[in-house]
């Protein structure tokens, strides 16, 4: 390209070169720097110290349960978002536009409110505190709560990331199978999932990323019982508080790869999705 | 496979789409619904094949109620004006999809799904293309193999909306031609949706004609052009020069006056004025193809009346009469049609 063309379309030089170190010097600061911190103090007093606090009784059943609560809640949110996407983008219907601002609640509400709303309604001083005490089910300070306010807290991912898709494809695929004599799985089957698959994996991806990484509403609902409703953030929490710094690094750093992995995912995913918009407007 | 519509309505909220709809559609018979958007057209075939609800009357198949009958037991191939095409599968299995959906008892055999695709793949001429995606083919394409798609399933009548819309003129034109011969050849009981009258009037048998929900004329297209039913019909299926109060008198509201109605190739340049004739002067002459295109300002009053005739014609009148921009003539009508002026100003609608 001539500097002559570029000219009259772009910013000056000076400009663009300041701009790109400006993002850099961003990036560097609050995502790189950190990141490498989390490794470095995880391994700060060696291997051995790390490997124990990962094998340690209490770290294991926190990564037991984080994976337990994120193996609920994201088939259940895949199920609810695509139900819920499905039924924005294809249908008509009174009270579709407020079923869109509610998807959208758990991103509006802190998490520490949800966590305390669920502690309301099913905590023993709560609403359904008495029934739930006298049928012997625990909620609040139990799996069902922390899978409770994973499921709210990470709702929207898969639902969102859907509608826009579903509502530029339109229903005319559908329409044309119906037509054809597809019954409704067949229809679900073999024309829309096809169609949503790269934007429906991308959502679960983001939605097991948070799962996993949830601590403020999870924080409310579990009661902190080491070995027992510790999920990895307020397991790494506590460590922390306890100044026990390489172990609760060395938990941070698992998560720090998962995030790392999840984002190396969602790259390749993205590229794909792209490609699945592409084609829904052509 | 006879069409029978009876009084259909449907309301979208407080706007009347359809309004007491009545049509029969005989068996074998290519019919095109002609209208301009929003005349309910689209919805009409919709409604027939089951995709949209009436909200009053009924649709019947070979004298037999369909009204409630599911879409997927209607046997009917729709064929959609942006293809709706499955973007996942080849081309093979697109044409395919149809017979693999069918339940067990009645899903053909392997072989016979292949020797029935490869069939229509070569009905519609795009045998070589079975392996290839809908986005690897051009829109010509495309629609040809959404038609060999709804085929597929022997459908008993075939309804197409705007099926060449979304094309260019060209291929627009060979494939109306094609789809012409198509059914010639299959006699499936056709309806298909267009809002271009040339469209219609050289594929259908029959024209229905439709504005505001309603049908305004239902007939050959011959009938429908030489005897319109309405200055609507009149105006909708070609240019036409409005002449308030009759050929002679100023253009202008007219209350309940009579309008005249004069295509621009029935209008005759002459010299001198004649009985019935109109003083005007030449403001430009377009040729375009074989055909050129005389626009004229009336002598008296405002106003412009357009001329068509062929260029050979236009190339020996021209030289006869010494025609030059600006040049003074006179216009005599050939054929006259009228139609008394009401609420619905015809001239408003286009």
């Amino acid at each position: 390209m001539s500097s002559m063309l570029t000219s009259a379309t772009t910013e000056p030089a000076w400009l663009r070169r300041t701009l790109i170190a400006i993002a850099l010097l961003f990036l560097a600061l609050f995502l790189f720097v950190p990141l490498a911190a989390v490794f470095f103090e995880a391994l700060k007093k060696g291997l051995g110290v790390y490997v124990a606090a990962i094998t340690d009784p209490d770290a294991l059943s926190a990564i037991k349960l984080t994976l337990i609560a994120a193996a609920i809640a994201v088939p259940m949110n895949l199920v609810f978002g695509v139900a819920a996407a499905w039924a924005i983008a294809k249908f008509e219907f009174r009270g579709r536009d407020l079923l869109l601002t509610l998807i959208d609640l758990p991103f509006s509400v802190s998490p520490v409110i949800a966590g305390l709303i669920f502690v309301l309604v099913f905590g023993l001083q709560g609403w359904l505190g008495g029934w739930l005490r006298n049928h012997d089910l625990k909620v609040i300070f139990a799996l069902p709560g922390i899978v409770l306010a994973t499921v709210f807290i990470t709702f929207p991912f898969v639902a969102r990331e859907l509608i826009p898709l579903m509502q530029a494809q339109g229903t005319e695929q559908e329409e044309a199978a119906r037509v054809l004599g597809a019954g409704g799985w067949q229809i679900f089957r073999r024309i829309t999932l096809p169609n949503i698959k790269w934007a429906l994996l991308y959502g679960v991806i983001l939605c097991n990323a948070r799962a996993m990484g949830e601590f403020g509403a999870v924080s409310v609902v579990s009661g902190h019982i080491r070995g027992q409703t510790n999920t990895m953030p307020l397991h790494i929490e506590i460590l922390y508080n306890e100044y026990q710094f390489a172990a609760a690094f060395a938990v941070a750093s698992l998560l720090a790869g998962l995030a790392l992995l999840t984002l190396a995912l969602k790259y390749v995913v993205e590229r794909r999705t792209a490609a699945t918009h592409q084609k829904a407007r052509t | 496979m006879s069409i029978e519509v009876r009084h259909l309505t449907k309301r979208f909220g407080s706007t009347v789409v359809c309004d007491d709809l009545s049509l029969d559609i005989p068996s074998g018979e290519l019919v095109a619904l002609l209208g301009p958007s929003g005349s309910g057209k689209t919805t009409l075939l919709r409604m027939i094949a089951g995709l949209e609800r009436p909200d009053a009357g009924s649709v019947l198949f070979h004298g037999v109620d369909a009204t409630d009958a599911d879409v997927r037991s209607r046997r009917v191939g729709f064929v959609f004006q942006h293809y709706a095409l499955f973007g996942q599968m080849t081309v093979f299995e697109n044409v395919a999809f149809g017979l693999r959906v069918r339940p067990k008892a009645a899903r053909p055999a392997e072989p016979a799904i292949r020797a029935k695709v490869a069939e229509l793949l070569s009905l519609v001429q795009l045998g070589p293309f079975a392996e290839r995606y809908p986005h690897q083919l051009s829109g010509g394409q495309r629609q040809r193999i959404a038609l060999a798609r709804a085929l597929a399933v022997e459908p008993q009548v075939l309804l197409l909306d705007e099926p060449f819309g979304a094309l260019d003129a060209k291929v627009r034109k060979e494939l109306r031609r094609w789809l012409r011969h198509l059914h010639d050849e299959m006699h499936v009981t056709s309806v298909f949706v267009t809002h271009d009258q040339e469209e219609a009037m050289e594929v259908a048998d029959r024209i229905v004609v439709m504005n505001q929900g309603r049908i305004e004329q239902d007939g050959p297209p011959d009938e429908v052009y030489d005897h319109p039913a309405s200055a609507f019909v009149l105006q909708f299926l070609g240019e036409v020069n409005l002449f308030r109060g009759g050929p002679g008198h100023l253009p202008g509201k007219g209350g309940e006056a009579p309008i005249d109605y004069v295509r621009p190739h029935e209008l005759r340049v002459v010299a001198q004025a004649e009985p019935g004739s109109v003083p005007v002067t030449l403001a430009q002459a377009l040729t375009v193809g074989p055909d050129t295109r005389l626009e004229w300002k009336r002598a008296e009053g405002e106003g412009t009346l357009d001329v068509e005739m062929p260029r050979s014609d236009w190339v020996a009148l021209r030289d006869r009469l010494g025609l030059k921009t600006g040049s003074a003539a006179h216009l005599v009508p050939r054929k006259v049609t009228r139609f008394i002026s009401d609420d619905d100003d015809p001239a408003a609608m286009i």
